[in-house]
């Protein structure tokens, strides 16, 4: 029975084919446009927040408390073993790596600016954030008796160093005085996190205890989980575990982070919403004009006896095909595309100042989810079901005899 | 004849009509509507970024803007205030004189810039005195008293009337180093500023810094700022080719750049919805023209030569296309002219906003007629491009086959 009800179906796509091929590549080209934009726009709002993930937040950071108000040295946090031990036994947790800050001031033979310091041990760092990849230009290392230094790359510009240039570090003790150091730029890191691109100097956790004369504590220890879902969840638990301490997820330390995201799935909605309603409109010209100029054959149908619903599932598998056959197209080049560009990158690098500013990478890898497929899918049967709604009416309303003797 | 011909067509086609209609005025409605929303959210994001505190025109040593260390400075402060006051087109413009150093209160120790102004043109230069928190602004006989960001006084804890001590370069490498006193605060609202800059009166500021005659920037306000950078260019000019003299599309071009990738991405998603509205233009120009195939089939059998359907066909479109462009124009206009008067506010994205140094949260649309015009003729040339091959295609049936069209 249906294989009858899809020969007719088809039979009348064909008869209209300028029509039919302009309908199915409407729907194609929109469903690859929308691909497209979803992939790249998500994959460069993802990116900036792993960015951000890696080199500094973690999934989770934690915090002595009131030290982000007021980044003193005596509200480092203390208890470290009891810390360590928790986060290496818990199974949710991948990595965890401890950091050292302090603001201070870095200064050249010629020039100097604020900066904040960080000691870290790049060997963690490496294993946590996969550090070594924002490597601009030297080497990931402190070189030999940790007298090396890596700072971010807009800080190089600004101060005009370069790979072994010598630098000086100023920065307050525990004690309240000023102690400096020499050191010499071994890397150049390249995060796109704007803060510490332009402010981070990083240098030996070991080296930066004895410069600051702090024997324990540290000022951030940054988790990162295996699964993200569970974020909130291990926040509870430290924040039990931990009283004392302040455990503040990515997206309460970036929270402008969090708004792009938020903003990016808002917006790909309402082009969603927008582009479907453009392309249901078309879809719906489409059907209710073929269904006009064939009240006649169903009427004739209708005479010899063929029921209501079996005349309107033909109406409707024609519109599904359609439907359909625009969405596998548009699926598949779309899918084509983003996997092109996931493998590859969008290379914007002629933007590269301007992904800069925005703290963007200026190479995008598209995302691609299979939310994007069902949602699309969703909306095309949505869109071809509600277009042939108001051509079945009319056709309810005809009689068969007018019907056929029209004309 | 054709135009009368058309117009019945028209009124005799209602649904292509209304279709066409309603589609093409939306399309360019939003296309004018997305324009003033882009140019202008960016002006003033750039205005904003400018008249903070770089300024329209910096006047810098030849090379302090690559390099920006004490060898390239302005060491002939006095000519070149003598040369500025000379030229026409300048509004304002006073010296500045800018150096990091390492702040210290009672307890805390911060790196800032520490800057020497000359208080009463730099009113006018940037928005430091109107950005008064707390306490006064400085004057041109002050001495050791500071007029410092909010953010930064919160980092050193201190506050009005509170000493705190700063060491650093002078201009000649010497070690400089003074106590100074908050005599107020500012917040521009521009985090990154508020959090690490502090003023002083220059006078003062080249005594402790041994940097008399010398400056870092000369900050130039020209009387028309559409005009920056033709004056810029005059500048150079006239004082000579060792300093140089930027306007702000130059000191900022990062800022600039980042503007025109956010265009650029804001047309792409534009394009994307265009291109299926075109189509569905296209596919209903296409179904009312074939609903046609039988009249155009017996015009052409009794004598209408091709050329002549296709004028009328495309007299049709182009009249409909007109009516939705100036309509879409108009209303699009509107709004924009509307949201220029009454900016749209973005309360809740400040957070964003400061992340890119924009210390702005409401943004007035660009209503520009000439911008407008040119969308909408973008809008009319794509509509009835849209069209075109429908119509082309129906005239390439012979009259028989057209009118034994079924």
């Amino acid at each position: 029975m249906f294989k009858t009800t899809f020969k007719i179906a088809w039979a009348s796509l064909v008869r209209r084919r300028t029509r039919s091929v302009l309908l199915i590549l409407m729907i194609a080209v929109s469903l690859w446009g929308l691909l497209f934009m979803e992939g790249i726009y998500d994959g460069m709002t993802e990116q900036m927040i792993n960015n951000a993930i890696r080199s500094d937040s973690g999934h989770l950071s934690l915090f002595g408390e009131g030290y982000r108000l007021d980044p003193d040295l005596s509200k480092w946090v203390m208890d470290i073993d009891a810390l360590d031990t928790f986060l290496a036994s818990d199974t949710r947790v991948k990595s965890h790596v401890m950091r050292l800050k302090q603001d201070g001031l870095v200064a050249t033979a010629h020039y100097s600016r604020g900066v904040a310091i960080f000691g870290v041990n790049l060997d963690e760092e490496e294993k946590h954030g996969k550090m070594a990849g924002y490597l601009h230009r030297g080497e990931f290392s402190f070189g030999k008796r940790d007298r090396g230094a890596i700072i971010g790359f807009k800080l190089a510009e600004k101060l005009q160093v370069r790979i072994g240039s010598k630098i000086i570090l100023s920065a307050q003790d525990s004690q309240g005085e000023v102690s400096a150091a020499a050191l010499k730029v071994i890397g150049i890191l390249k995060t796109n996190n704007m803060s510490l691109d332009e402010n981070a100097v990083f240098m030996s956790g070991k080296r930066m205890r004895k410069l600051l004369t702090a024997k324990d504590g540290v000022s951030q220890i940054a988790v990162i989980l295996y699964d993200e879902l569970n974020i909130p969840e291990l926040q509870g638990d430290l924040k039990k575990e931990f009283p004392h301490l302040d455990v503040q997820r990515w997206d309460e330390l970036y929270p402008a982070l969090l708004q792009s995201r938020i903003m990016m799935e808002g917006f790909n909605l309402v082009t969603n919403l927008l582009i479907f309603c453009v392309a249901a409109l078309g879809i719906f010209g489409v059907m209710l004009v073929s269904v006009l100029e064939r009240l006649r054959e169903f009427g004739i149908m209708l005479a010899i006896g063929t029921r209501f619903s079996q005349v309107s599932t033909i109406i409707f598998t024609e519109s599904f095909c359609l439907g359909f056959i625009g969405f596998c197209l548009g699926s598949l080049i779309g899918f084509v595309t983003l996997y092109y560009f996931k493998i590859n990158g969008l290379d914007l690098s002629v933007f590269s100042d301007a992904f800069e500013e925005f703290g963007m990478d200026a190479v995008t890898y598209a995302i691609i989810r299979p939310s994007y497929f069902i949602m699309a899918l969703a909306a095309v049967f949505l869109a071809t079901f509600f277009s042939v709604l108001f051509p079945l009416r009319i056709l309810k309303k005809t009689k068969p005899i007018d019907a056929i003797n029209t004309i | 004849m054709f135009l009368k011909l058309a117009l019945r067509n028209i009124a005799a086609y209602k649904k292509r009509t209304i279709v066409t209609l309603l589609l093409t005025t939306i399309t360019t409605g939003l296309l004018v509507f997305s324009t003033a929303w882009m140019d202008g959210s960016h002006q003033t994001m750039i205005k904003n970024a400018v008249e903070i505190y770089p300024g329209h025109i910096q006047i810098t040593g030849k090379d302090f803007r690559e390099k920006p260390s004490f060898d390239n400075l302005i060491f002939e402060a006095a000519i070149i205030q003598e040369k500025l006051s000379q030229i026409d087109g300048i509004n304002y413009f006073a010296s500045r004189f800018e150096s990091f150093v390492l702040f210290s209160a009672d307890e805390k120790a911060v790196g800032g810039m520490l800057t020497g102004i000359e208080p009463e043109q730099e009113k006018y230069l940037s928005r430091l005195a109107s950005s008064l928190l707390k306490g006064e602004y400085l004057t041109q006989g002050d001495t050791n008293q500071v007029y410092i960001g909010h953010e930064f006084a919160k980092r050193l804890k201190i506050d009005l009337g509170d000493e705190v001590a700063f060491v650093g370069n002078g201009a000649d490498y010497s070690f400089a180093a003074d106590n100074l006193t908050v005599k107020g605060i500012f917040q521009t609202g521009l985090y990154g500023f508020d959090a690490g800059s502090a003023f002083i009166a220059k006078k003062y500021f080249d005594q402790i810094m041994a940097a008399e005659n010398y400056a870092t920037h000369f900050i130039v306000l020209p009387k028309r700022t559409e005009k920056a950078e033709e004056l810029a260019v005059e500048i150079s000019r006239v004082i000579g080719p060792d300093y140089q003299s930027a306007s702000w599309n130059q000191i900022m071009a990062d800022l600039v750049k980042a503007m025109q990738l956010d265009s650029l991405f804001g047309y792409i998603t534009l394009g994307v919805i265009f291109i299926v509205i075109f189509f569905v233009i296209m596919i209903y120009t296409l179904l009312t023209v074939f609903a046609r195939i039988h009249e155009i089939g017996i015009l052409r059998a009794i004598g209408t030569t091709p050329q002549q359907i296709l004028a009328m066909l495309l007299l049709e479109s182009s009249l409909l296309a007109l009516i939705s462009v100036i309509i879409g124009g108009l209303i699009g206009g509107y709004f924009a002219y509307y949201f220029q008067l009454n900016p749209i506010v973005f309360s809740g994205y400040e957070e964003q906003f400061k992340q890119y140094g924009l210390a702005v949260s409401a943004m007035p649309t660009a209503f520009a007629p000439l911008v407008i015009f040119r969308d909408m003729l973008v809008m009319f040339v794509l509509s009835v491009l849209s069209t075109l091959y429908p119509i082309i295609k129906i005239n390439q049936y012979r009259p028989v086959e057209a009118m034994r069209h079924v």
